[in-house]
């Protein structure tokens, strides 16, 4: 009975996990940046696949986490720069670029390495044995991950002069820009944040999940839910919509399976789009 | 710093096809405040957006020190000189007043503020308060106490005392004559006409985006300047 | 936007029409039509037959470029009503197959979904117009879901492998002659929508990707008319989903998919989502070329891609718009519509009254209207002055639904409007010019002129009907004489009028409807002193003509001097003092704000 409650909590604790790490991509870039960026998912996809480089390279795993980095860091300052910087005012316009991105991604991703599902071996998924109970070790770590990454977002977005400086430039931008803050520069800086937040991700999915160029929809979808019903720009938002979404989905899929519990997600963000855009706990 | 010599010269400049200004002209130096003042929809607050960067102009020029600051970019400005107070969404509001007064800066100097919050200490107490509530006069001192400490050479205020109690009027006044001796340039939009003629050396009174009135602040009767602000 | 073309309807037009620009009505269709009856001649059957399933696709298409091209929401998951019309017309026909009556509900085939969208987009518009991208997201997700259920409800629809042995229409032959039927519905979904497109409601669907805004304001419900095309596209892609079914016999969950919305939009963004034909031929084209060098060609879809995003960002109109000079659209065809009489507008009898009890509204935190209190009655002109921030235009917009209310109440004519929507409170007789002067720049002045005419009088079956385009009425005419500057721009694109003329249309338009409260908000901006001195005079003349109440927010003082009336000053949102300009500016009270001393 005792081992079955932990279970239940730590599988709980894994999937909100999972979904916090994948939105906060798009928390960062959507909630602050105001950018419906459609080819979140697909950075996520690229995180992964950064895994999948490495191994196929017979490089050590822990240069997949660099990699993607790297990878996302650039295709992020290219892509704002070019793509979302000048259609800031035409909101519609990102959303329609940024899917035409997501689509030339999948793509790209689909003609090297084809469509095939990949797995990644991870040494670690070894269970480790917590008050008589076995559990992944894998699973573990990225939820104490998950969590330390959380408080050190929230740090920095309430305390650090970067994170001040966003929210003003996201409240305020021309007092921001008469105070000597370059918000192009900051922008573009936030933006690649959040896209590389959606690789490191990736990354750290990778040895869970089935790799396949397709598995950006998913991630879009969930994130944008999450931050549709918790509200944007706010951190009480963010954990309102992780644990809403991932809550209800966790719950009912283990009432009455994994569909009807996505159909749920489906059904609740509908609802909420429809009736409360601004989410629970919204920027006011 | 760079001289505080502010130079703008037959600005023209709108909204779309829309001019708002229709060649204005004047300037502000170091240690010597120019008052604008004009009625509603005249485009005064038109005219600092224009001077602090947020427009591009039409015609004309502007110049800061000698330099043309056409190419400056807003965010560039602050560095040139030029301080910039704007008559609506004057603070961050989510942030602390704290916040608000730190953001931008990169040193931590108390004595930065120290002048401005011994006048208005009840900013002092409100320090962790969210900038957003507090009253629109506070605000408006918020501001007011944010730019001074910018000791830029030349500060840009439009409409500062909009909302503000008369008592701490008197106090921001008295702090401008202060950074008036010390050197630094002043361009204030204000409705308010005694403040104006507390501070200003210069007068510019505007109607339609054109100059109606310009010269030392003593050459004008009380009553010919009410006629412009009057309805 | 692609631009309605100018349609002259001054005399002699038929005469004037330049002669090079030729065009017969939907010669579009007719051009189509005859590319589709060659093409099984110069080719083989099996390559129409190929051909077929992309103008299938090619509908559905249509469907999403009709939406997202002319009223200015985009459908993401347009697959839904595809694979809703595929699946009821495969189950339907299989059914029919034991049992013929099943053929009587083939029509709910295409029914059904169309009904399921305009329900959904009626609730979603009617919360907010301002709802674009959400709503995209909502389709997005409702076709998710349509693609679970289509893959768990196995018993229905046969799960993932699909419903399959559908049987081929009676009469024809899949591989051969059903290419005819898919053929005909092409060109007929082709015309038909350059026909609409050419008809009033065509004009009101650009408006309100234009400026839904304006249009609420003569009383045009927006979100009725949004939901009516969007179940309209449905209609479309249910009939294509239909087609799609009898083509290929077998029906997956993939017909329902969020990758064939995609598809549709792409093809649509790069064939022309303005141009019904565009879109047809983007799918066509793109979808045939995307099937065959798919396998072939690895990079082919990162090409399809990026031509997206360059097509996003740099041509609008995708390739139909750069292939528009060869296709002149010019005036449209027929001698000019004959000018008939517009119908007459009934207004009640009954003396006009407004009145504000103790309003308070806010946004942001910050109080707007604080207790706003005014009253007034009768026919005249009336100005609203006051400084920044005291709440003028707040004043208007929370009348026109544009502001919420937090407390107090709006009556007009007694009956109590606050909190009531733009269009509805339009339709009660009040008209209003906003601050920034708003018209629908891509269409003509004519145009423009049209919508506020048809405002209040156009029916459902008129705003599909030809006289619309005609109707005149006196005020119109006198309005004119009034601008004649207008009068000598009616075939100019609205968006390119100087500011001044900008103002006259606008106002022209406000007052077409004969509104009984007129509001204007600083209808002299930006005008020269000569231009304002005409425009006062024209306010005047029409305020007075219409027998209406107007209120004019003015910062000039000398055009409220020039208006005359009853002036009202606004403060920190609230009504300050009320009287005569010579008594307002008597008052202490009112000279203490506008000098800026102590309140």
């Amino acid at each position: 009975m005792d081992t079955s409650w932990l279970l239940h909590a730590l599988n709980l604790a894994y999937e909100l996990s999972t979904l916090a790490l994948t939105t906060l991509g798009l928390a960062v870039v959507f909630g602050l940046l105001g950018v419906m960026n459609m080819a979140h998912g697909e950075f996520v996809m690229l995180g992964a696949y950064a895994v999948v480089t490495v191994q196929a390279w017979g490089w050590p795993i822990a240069t997949a986490m660099p990699l993607a980095i790297v990878v996302c860091g650039l295709l992020g300052w290219v892509v704002e720069r070019w793509l979302i910087r000048p259609l800031y005012a035409r909101p519609f316009d990102t959303l329609l670029a940024t899917w035409g991105l997501a689509m030339v991604l999948r793509k790209l991703v689909e003609a090297i390495y084809g469509r095939g599902y990949r797995n990644v071996e991870s040494s670690l998924a070894t269970p480790v044995t917590l008050a008589g109970l076995q559990y992944p070790g894998y699973r573990l770590a990225l939820i104490a991950f998950a969590v330390l990454l959380m408080l050190g977002l929230a740090f920095w977005y309430r305390r650090s002069v970067m994170g001040l400086r966003v929210r003003a430039m996201t409240g305020n931008p021309m007092l921001a820009q008469a105070l000597g803050i370059d918000t192009r520069r900051l922008a573009s800086q936030t933006f690649v944040i959040g896209v590389v937040l959606a690789g490191a991700a990736g990354v750290l999915l990778a040895p869970l999940v089935r790799i396949e160029p397709g598995i950006g929809v998913d991630y879009l979808l969930d994130a944008f839910f999450v931050l549709v019903v918790g509200g944007l720009g706010t951190l009480g938002g963010f954990a309102g919509g992780v644990g809403v979404i991932g809550g209800s989905q966790s719950l009912v899929s283990s009432i009455a399976g994994q569909t009807s519990g996505y159909a749920v997600v489906l059904i609740l963000s509908i609802l909420f789009l429809w009736l409360k855009p601004n989410g629970l706990l919204g920027r006011r | 710093m760079n001289g505080g010599l502010l130079n703008f010269e037959a600005l023209v400049c709108g909204y779309g096809d829309t001019m708002v200004l229709r060649g204005l002209s004047g300037s502000a130096g170091p240690g010597r405040v120019l008052g604008v003042l004009g009625r509603n929809g005249v485009g005064k607050t038109t005219l600092m957006r224009a001077l602090a960067g947020f427009l591009p102009l039409r015609e004309g020029t502007m110049t800061l020190g000698g330099h043309d600051l056409s190419q400056v970019a807003p965010h560039q400005r602050l560095a040139r000189g030029m301080a910039y107070a704007p008559q609506e969404d004057v603070v961050f509001g989510d942030l602390s007043v704290q916040e608000n007064l730190w953001l931008h800066l990169d040193d931590r100097d108390p004595q930065r503020y120290a002048a401005c919050l011994q006048a208005f200490p009840r900013l002092g107490e409100r320090m962790a308060q969210r900038a957003g509530s507090l009253s629109g006069g506070e605000r408006k001192l918020l501001s007011f106490t944010r730019t001074m400490g910018l000791r830029a050479a030349l500060s840009l205020l439009d409409e500062p005392t909009e909302g503000v109690q008369p008592e701490n009027i008197e106090r921001m006044a008295a702090l401008l004559r202060a950074r008036k001796a010390e050197g630094a340039g002043f361009v204030i939009v204000e409705q308010n006409l005694e403040f104006l003629l507390a501070v200003a050396d210069d007068l510019m009174a505007i109607d339609h985006g054109e100059c109606l009135l310009k010269g030392a602040a003593s050459e004008f009767g009380r009553a010919a300047l009410e006629a412009h602000l009057m309805v | 936007m692609d631009s309605l073309d100018a349609v002259e309807h001054t005399p002699g037009a038929a005469l004037r029409r330049p002669a090079r620009r030729w065009r017969l009505p939907g010669s579009e269709a007719l051009w189509l039509g005859a590319a589709l009856v060659v093409l099984p001649f110069a080719s083989n059957d099996f390559f129409a037959y190929q051909i077929a399933l992309f103008l299938i696709y090619g509908i559905a298409t249509q469907g999403v470029a009709l939406c997202w091209g002319r009223l200015g929401f985009l459908p993401l998951g347009h697959a839904l009503f595809f694979g809703l019309g595929a699946y009821l017309a495969g189950g339907t026909l299989k059914a029919a197959q034991q049992q013929p009556l099943w053929y009587l509900a083939l029509p709910l085939a295409l029914l059904l979904p169309a009904v399921v969208a305009y329900v959904t987009a009626r609730l979603v518009f009617a919360r907010s117009h301002r709802s674009g991208p959400f709503f995209s997201l909502i389709t997005l997700a409702m076709t998710m879901l349509g693609f679970l259920a289509a893959q768990q409800w196995s018993a229905v629809t046969g799960g993932f492998n699909g419903m399959a042995d559908i049987p081929e229409l009676p009469g024809t032959e899949r591989y051969s002659s059903f290419y005819w039927v898919v053929a005909a519905c092409a060109v007929g979904s082709t015309a038909l929508l350059g026909l609409v497109l050419r008809r009033p409601l065509g004009m009101l669907w650009s408006a309100v990707a234009q400026n839904e805004d304006r249009l609420q304001l003569f009383g045009y419900a927006t979100d009725r008319i949004k939901a009516f095309a969007f179940g309209f596209s449905a209609l479309l892609a249910a009939a294509a989903g239909a087609l799609f079914a009898l083509h290929q016999g077998i029906v997956t969950p993939l017909t329902m998919g969020f990758v064939l919305s995609t598809e549709f939009v792409i093809w649509a963004a790069v064939g022309g989502k303005a141009s019904p034909l565009g879109a047809l031929l983007g799918a066509v084209f793109i979808g045939y070329a995307s099937s065959e060098l798919r396998d072939h060609f690895a990079y082919w879809e990162v090409a399809v891609g990026a031509i997206f995003i360059v097509v996003v960002r740099f041509l609008p109109e995708g390739l139909a718009g750069l292939g528009r000079p060869l296709w002149r659209r010019g005036p449209a065809a027929a001698p000019g519509v004959p000018a008939t009489d517009a119908p007459a507008r009934h207004a009640p009898d009954a003396r006009i009254g407004l009145a504000f009890e103790q309003v308070h509204a806010a946004q942001g935190g910050v109080r707007i209207l604080d207790g706003l209190s005014l009253a007034l009655d009768g026919p005249g002109l009336r100005c609203v002055i006051g400084p920044n921030g005291a709440g003028k235009t707040s004043a208007f917009n929370v009348m026109t639904g544009r502001l919420p209310l937090r407390s107090g109440r709006i009556l007009l004519d007694g009956a109590d409007i606050s909190g009531a929507t733009a269009w509805r409170v339009a339709r009660r007789g009040v008209g209003r010019k906003l601050q920034i002067p708003s018209v629908f720049s891509e269409l003509s002045v004519s145009q423009n002129l049209d919508v506020a005419l048809w405002a209040g009088r156009l029916g459902p079956a008129a705003s599909l009907a030809r006289a619309p385009l005609g109707w005149r009425s006196p005020l119109r005419d006198e309005l004119l004489d009034l601008f004649p500057a207008l009068r000598e721009q009616l075939a100019t694109r609205a968006g390119s009028l100087s500011q001044g003329h900008r103002q006259a249309l606008e106002f022209v338009m406000t007052v077409l409807p004969q509104p009984r409260l007129v509001l204007l908000d600083e209808p002299c901006a930006g005008l020269s002193p000569a231009e304002t001195h005409h425009m006062i005079d024209a306010i005047k003349t029409v305020i007075d003509r219409l027998g209406a109440a107007a209120l004019v927010i003015e910062h000039d003082i000398s055009a409220v001097a020039a208006i005359g009336g009853d002036v009202y000053v606004l403060h920190q949102g609230r009504l300050l003092a009320q009287g005569t300009l010579a008594e307002i500016q008597g008052d202490p009270a009112v000279r203490a704000v506008y000098a800026g001393a102590r309140k």
